[in-house]
C-alpha cells in the first residue's frame, strides 16, 4: 500500500463523512420545521411542493444545461415556491375544495416536469437521465460541497425557527388571537410556508421528490408521542429526523442498488410505530398498563 | 388533411394508446367525482402510492400485470390503507392529513424496496410505476377474435366495465351520501359500505391506470377533470358527464401534443388536463374570474345609471330644491352621457327632466330607498342622518318580493322617517 | 351614556360587517364612555361575534369605522384584551396552561425576544386570579371547559390592557367556574376597565352588568341593563323579525359578487 493509495482512502472516507454530517443536518431540520407544518394541519402542502420541484429541477437543466447541485436546487425551489402560491391562490380564490387544490396541483406540476424530462431525453440531451435518483433520493453522487451547502441552509432555517419560536408557534396555536394582538399573521404565515418549501428542497437529494414528504412528516407526529411540550416535541422530531437520514443513507450505502429515500421513510416509519408502542402516557403498551391499573384498583375496592 | 389521411398518419399504434388513455380517464374521471365531492382526493392519491407493496406481492405470486391477481393485490393494499389510517386518527390521535401522509410513504416505500431486491424476478420498471408507459402498451397484446388487441386495453376495459355498472347501480346511494354523510348515517344507510366500494373502485382504477399513465399521474386523471367540472356545472351527474368528457379530451389531445412535441404522453395528459383545470377556473359562466369582473362592472354601470335618475326625479320631485349636481368620476359621468343619448334624460333650459319611461325606473329606486329607511328606522336603533347611507347603498338591490315584503311589514307607513312620500309601486 | 371631554372608550360609527361577501351586521351605532361590565346579547347568528371582531379589525367592514380610545385600531392594539371562542383552538397542541398564559406577553416582548422573569411572574399573577395557579405546567388538552376559559382569560389579563373583548367566555362552562370568571370580569370594571362581554345568558347579564346592547344582525337598544332590557325590547330581539335583513344580505352578495 503506497502514499496515494492511503490518501485516496482518507479522501473518501472525509467525503463520506461531510455527506453524512450534511444529510443529518436536513434531517434535523426537516423534522423540527415540518413539525410546525404538521401542528396547523398542512402537513400535505409538502407534497405538492415536493411533486413541482421536479418541473423546476428540469427547466432549469433544459435551460442552463449544469447539472451543479446548487443550481438545479435553486431551480427546485423556484418550483416550489411558485407551486405553493398557485395551492394558496386555488383555495383562496375558487370553489374547489383544499384536498382537491393540494392534488391538483401535486399531479399536474409533477406531470410537467415528467414532460419536459422526457422531451430532453428524446432530444438526446446527455444527463437526463438520472430522473430515478431525483425521484427516489441518492446521495452517493454527492460532493463534499453540495453536502456542506445542504448543511449550512439547514442551519439557517433552524435558526430562524429558533429566533422566530414565540411568533410562529404563537400563529401555529392561535391565528385570531395572534391577529387580534396585532402579529402580522400573512407575513409569518408565507414565512413558515417558505420554510417547509426550503426543507423540501434541501431533503430531495437524501429522499427524493416523491417520498420527502415523509421527512417532514413522520419525524414530527413520532416525536409527538413522547412529549406534550412544543420545544421538546420540536427537538425530539429534529432528533427522530436526523437518525432516519443518516440511517437511510447508511444502509443504501451498504446495499447500492437501493435509492436512498424509501430506505429513510421506512427507519422513520419504524421509530414512528415503536413510539406509538412504548412511549410514556401516549404510548400504546402505557395506556393499556394504566387501564390495567385502574381496572385493578376497581377490583381492589369493589 | 382529410379525416382518412389523418387516421392513416395516426395509425392503430398510436390509436391504440390513445385508445387506453381514453378508456382509462373514463373510469378514473367517474370515481374521481366521488372522490373530489367527498373531500377525499388525498385518499385517492394515497391509495395510487400504497397499492405498489399489493402489485408487486401479486406479480411476484406469478399475476399478470392488470390481471385479477394484481387486481386483488392492489384492492387488499388499499384496504389495508385505509384502515390504518383510521387506526392512526382513531387509536393515535393524528390529523388525517398526517396520517394518510405516513400510510402512504410507507407502503410506497415498502414497494420501491421489495421491487428492487426481486427486479430480475419481476417486470416492473420503477419508471412505469411513477409515469407509466403509454407508449409501449399497443405492443403487448392479446389476440381476440382474430384482432390483436392491447392486454392492457381489455384490462382497463373490464375494469371499467365493472366500476362504471357498480357506480351505476350504487348511484342513489354514492350521491346521498357524498352530499349528506350525517343524514345518510341516520337514515340508517349503509354508508360504511359504500365508502369501502368507493374505496375500492379507486383501487381497482388505480391498477387500470399504472400501465397506461403511472401512480402520480393517475391522481391527476381522478381529481383535476371532476375539480373541473364542478367549476362548471352544478348537479351530480351531470359533473360526472362533464369530468368524463373534460378527461377523455385530455386524454386525446395531451396524447397528440405529446407526440408532436416528443415527449411523455402521461407528463402531457395531466398538463392539458391541468390546462383545461385552469380555464374553468378563468372562464366558468358563474363561478370563473370573467364573469366575476363581468358582473363587478355591469353592477357598478347599473348603480351609476340609477344614482343618476333618482336624483333627477329628487329635483323633479322637489320643484328645483334639491339640486343636481355634476357627475364625479369616470363612470358616473358616462352614465350621465348614456342617459342623455339614449333619450332617458333631457336637458330642458339647463335643467334635466325625465322621460316616462326613465321616470318609472327612478321611481322604484327612490321607493326602494325610502321604504328602506323607514324599515331601518323601525327596527334599528340609529339616528335619523344615519338612515341615507345604508339606503343609498341598498337601494340598488332590493328586488320587488322583498320591497313587498318591506311594505307588508311597515303596514300603512306612508312616508319615510324624514317625512318624504314613499312612491307607490308601478 | 354620558358625553365627557376624553373621547369615548369605543364607537362603533355605522358598522356594517360582512362574512366573506354577505353583510351579517347592519349599520351599528354605539358609543361606550365609561368603563364598565358591558354585556352583547342575541340570538344564535345574530352577528355578535362579528361586532367584535370588527373592533379587532378581524373582519372586513362594508361601510362605517370603529374607534378605540379615539383613535383607529392600530394606534392602541396594546391596549386591547381579546378572548376568542374556545373552538378557534386545537386543544391537542402541545402547550401547557403557562404557555398559553405567556403568549398574552407577546406583544409587549416584542419581535424576536423571549418573556424573562417579569413576564413569568405576570402570567403566575394571572393564573392566580383565575384559581388556576396549581395546573400551570398541565397540557391544555386535559383541562375542563370550564379551565380552558379560564386560560384564555388569564391570557387576556396578561395582556394588562384598557378594554378587553370576551367571546362566549362562558359558553358551556359550569357553575362555579362562570361565577369565577363573572368574578374576574367584575375586578377589572372596578379597576376602571372596559370590559365588553358577548353572552348568552340574559339571567347573568341582569345580575352582574351594567350596561347591555341586543343585537339581532342590528343594533336593537342599548344602554343600562334595567332600562334596555325590557320585556319588549328582548321580544324584538329573540323574535326573528328581521329575517328580511338575512334575505337582503344574500341579495347583495348575489349582486356585488367579487372573488
Amino acid at each position: 500500500m503506497n502514499l496515494s493509495n492511503m490518501a485516496f482512502e482518507g479522501l473518501f472516507a472525509y467525503n463520506t463523512l461531510v455527506v453524512m454530517i450534511g444529510t443529518a443536518a436536513v434531517g434535523f431540520a426537516a423534522g423540527m420545521v415540518g413539525s410546525l407544518g404538521v401542528l396547523r394541519k398542512r402537513a400535505l402542502v409538502s407534497d405538492a411542493a415536493a411533486h413541482v420541484t421536479l418541473a423546476g429541477v428540469a427547466t432549469v437543466f433544459a435551460l442552463t444545461g449544469k447539472r451543479d447541485l446548487p443550481v438545479l436546487l435553486a431551480g427546485a425551489l423556484c418550483a416550489a415556491i411558485v407551486g405553493v402560491a398557485v395551492l394558496v391562490f386555488l383555495k383562496r380564490f375558487t370553489r374547489t375544495r383544499d384536498d382537491a387544490v393540494t392534488a391538483i396541483v401535486l399531479s399536474v406540476g409533477f406531470g410537467a416536469g415528467i414532460a419536459i424530462v422526457a422531451g430532453m431525453t428524446a432530444r438526446g440531451v446527455p444527463g437526463s437521465a438520472g430522473l430515478e435518483h431525483f425521484l427516489l433520493g441518492h446521495t452517493a453522487a454527492l460532493t463534499s460541497g453540495d453536502a456542506a451547502l445542504l448543511a449550512i441552509v439547514s442551519v439557517v432555517s433552524v435558526s430562524v425557527v429558533a429566533m422566530l419560536f414565540k411568533e410562529v408557534s404563537l400563529i401555529a396555536f392561535d391565528q385570531s388571537f395572534a391577529a387580534a394582538t396585532g402579529w402580522p399573521v400573512a407575513f409569518l404565515d408565507y414565512l413558515l410556508v417558505v420554510l417547509v418549501a426550503v426543507m423540501v428542497v434541501v431533503g430531495l437529494p437524501a429522499a427524493g421528490a416523491v417520498l420527502v414528504t415523509a421527512l417532514v412528516v413522520i419525524p414530527p407526529v413520532a416525536a409527538r408521542q413522547w412529549t406534550d411540550r412544543l420545544v421538546v416535541m420540536l427537538m425530539v422530531a429534529g432528533l427522530i429526523g436526523m437518525v432516519s437520514a443518516v440511517g437511510g443513507v447508511a444502509l443504501s450505502a451498504i446495499v447500492p442498488r437501493l435509492a436512498t429515500g424509501p430506505v429513510i421513510v421506512l427507519f422513520a416509519a419504524v421509530i414512528f410505530f415503536v413510539s406509538c408502542l412504548v412511549a410514556p402516557k401516549r404510548g400504546l403498551l402505557a395506556r393499556v398498563a394504566r387501564s390495567l391499573r385502574s381496572q385493578g384498583i376497581a377490583d381492589e375496592h369493589g | 388533411m382529410s379525416m382518412g389521411e389523418l387516421f392513416s398518419e395516426v395509425g392503430p399504434i398510436h390509436g391504440w394508446a390513445m385508445a387506453t388513455a381514453a378508456l382509462v380517464s373514463v373510469g378514473a374521471a367517474a370515481v374521481g367525482s366521488m372522490l373530489v365531492v367527498r373531500k377525499m382526493s388525498l385518499l385517492g392519491d394515497a391509495i395510487s402510492h400504497a397499492v405498489l407493496p399489493g402489485i408487486v406481492v401479486a406479480v411476484l405470486a406469478g399475476g399478470q400485470p392488470g390481471g385479477p391477481l394484481v387486481i386483488l393485490g392492489a384492492i387488499v393494499a388499499a384496504l389495508l390503507t385505509v384502515w390504518l389510517t383510521h387506526v392512526l386518527r382513531r387509536g393515535v390521535g393524528l390529523a388525517e392529513d398526517a396520517s394518510t401522509g405516513v400510510v402512504f410513504t410507507t407502503f410506497f416505500s415498502i414497494g420501491v424496496i421489495l421491487l428492487t431486491s426481486v427486479a430480475s424476478q419481476v417486470d416492473l420498471d420503477p419508471a412505469c410505476v411513477l409515469y407509466g408507459i403509454l407508449e409501449l402498451v399497443p405492443f403487448d397484446t392479446v389476440t381476440l377474435y382474430g384482432c390483436e388487441i392491447p392486454r392492457s386495453f381489455l384490462n382497463s376495459l373490464v375494469v371499467v366495465g365493472i366500476v362504471g355498472l357498480g357506480l351505476i347501480v350504487s348511484w342513489r346511494l354514492q350521491v346521498f351520501v357524498a352530499f349528506d354523510l350525517a343524514g345518510a348515517r341516520a337514515a340508517g344507510m349503509p354508508v360504511a359500505l359504500a365508502t369501502i366500494v368507493l374505496l375500492l373502485f379507486t383501487a381497482m382504477t388505480v391498477v387500470a391506470g399504472f400501465e397506461a399513465v403511472g401512480a402520480i399521474l393517475i391522481v391527476a386523471m381522478l381529481v383535476v377533470p371532476a375539480a373541473a367540472a364542478e367549476l362548471l356545472v352544478h348537479r351530480m351527474h351531470h359533473v360526472v358527464c362533464m369530468a368524463v368528457m373534460l378527461a377523455v379530451t385530455g386524454s386525446i389531445v395531451g396524447y397528440l401534443a405529446a407526440w408532436h412535441l416528443n415527449t411523455n404522453a402521461a407528463g402531457m395528459i395531466a398538463v392539458v388536463l391541468g390546462f383545461e383545470y385552469a380555464l374553468a377556473v378563468v372562464f366558468a359562466p358563474a363561478d370563473g374570474f370573467v364573469s366575476d369582473l363581468m358582473s363587478v362592472a355591469w353592477l357598478r354601470w347599473r348603480v351609476a345609471c340609477e344614482d343618476q335618475l333618482a336624483m333627477i326625479w329628487r329635483f323633479e320631485e322637489s320643484a328645483g330644491v334639491r339640486r343636481v349636481t355634476p357627475p364625479k368620476g369616470l363612470i358616473d359621468c358616462v352614465a350621465r352621457q348614456w342617459l342623455a343619448v339614449t333619450g332617458q334624460i333631457r336637458s330642458k333650459n339647463g335643467q334635466w327632466r325625465l322621460d316616462s319611461y326613465s321616470r318609472t325606473k327612478a321611481e322604484s329606486i327612490v321607493r326602494s330607498h325610502r321604504l328602506w329607511e323607514a324599515w331601518l328606522g323601525r327596527h334599528a336603533d340609529l339616528p335619523l342622518d344615519h338612515l341615507h347611507p345604508p339606503a343609498e347603498f341598498i337601494e340598488h338591490h332590493l328586488g320587488s318580493r322583498l320591497l313587498r315584503q318591506i311594505e307588508d311589514d311597515l303596514g300603512q307607513e306612508r312616508r319615510d322617517p324624514h317625512g318624504s312620500d314613499i312612491p307607490p309601486e308601478q | 351614556m354620558t358625553a365627557s371631554a376624553a373621547p369615548p372608550l369605543i364607537e362603533f360609527h355605522d358598522v356594517t360587517a360582512a362574512y366573506g361577501r354577505r353583510p351579517v351586521l347592519w349599520n351599528v351605532d354605539l358609543t361606550i364612555s365609561e368603563p364598565c361590565l358591558f354585556g352583547v346579547v342575541g340570538p344564535n347568528g345574530a352577528g355578535k361575534s362579528t361586532l367584535l371582531k370588527a373592533a379587532l379589525g378581524l373582519v372586513p367592514l362594508v361601510g362605517g369605522n370603529v374607534r378605540l380610545f379615539g383613535e383607529p385600531l392600530r394606534n392602541v392594539r396594546k391596549r386591547v384584551g381579546y378572548v376568542p371562542q374556545r373552538e378557534t383552538v386545537d386543544w391537542d397542541f402541545p402547550v401547557s396552561v403557562m404557555d398559553v398564559v405567556l403568549m398574552g406577553t407577546y406583544s409587549q416582548v416584542g419581535w424576536f425576544r423571549w418573556p424573562g422573569r417579569r413576564e413569568r411572574q405576570l402570567a403566575k399573577d394571572c393564573l392566580e386570579r383565575v384559581g388556576l395557579a396549581d395546573l400551570a405546567r398541565r397540557q391544555i388538552g386535559r383541562l375542563s371547559g370550564g379551565q380552558q376559559q379560564r386560560v384564555f382569560l388569564a391570557r387576556a389579563l396578561a395582556q394588562q390592557a384598557d378594554i378587553y373583548l370576551l367571546d362566549e367566555p362562558m359558553a358551556g362552562v359550569d357553575a362555579r367556574s362562570q361565577e369565577q370568571i363573572l368574578h374576574v370580569l367584575s375586578e377589572l370594571r372596578n379597576a376602571g376597565k372596559l370590559v365588553i362581554v358577548v353572552h348568552h345568558d340574559l339571567r347573568t347579564v341582569r345580575e352582574w352588568f351594567d350596561a347591555v346592547a341586543l343585537i339581532d344582525r342590528r343594533l336593537v337598544a342599548a344602554g343600562a341593563t334595567h332600562e334596555t332590557l325590557s320585556r319588549e325590547n328582548v321580544q324584538r330581539t329573540y323574535s326573528g323579525v328581521v329575517d328580511i335583513l338575512d334575505e337582503v344580505g344574500h341579495a347583495v352578495e348575489r349582486r356585488s359578487r367579487t372573488s
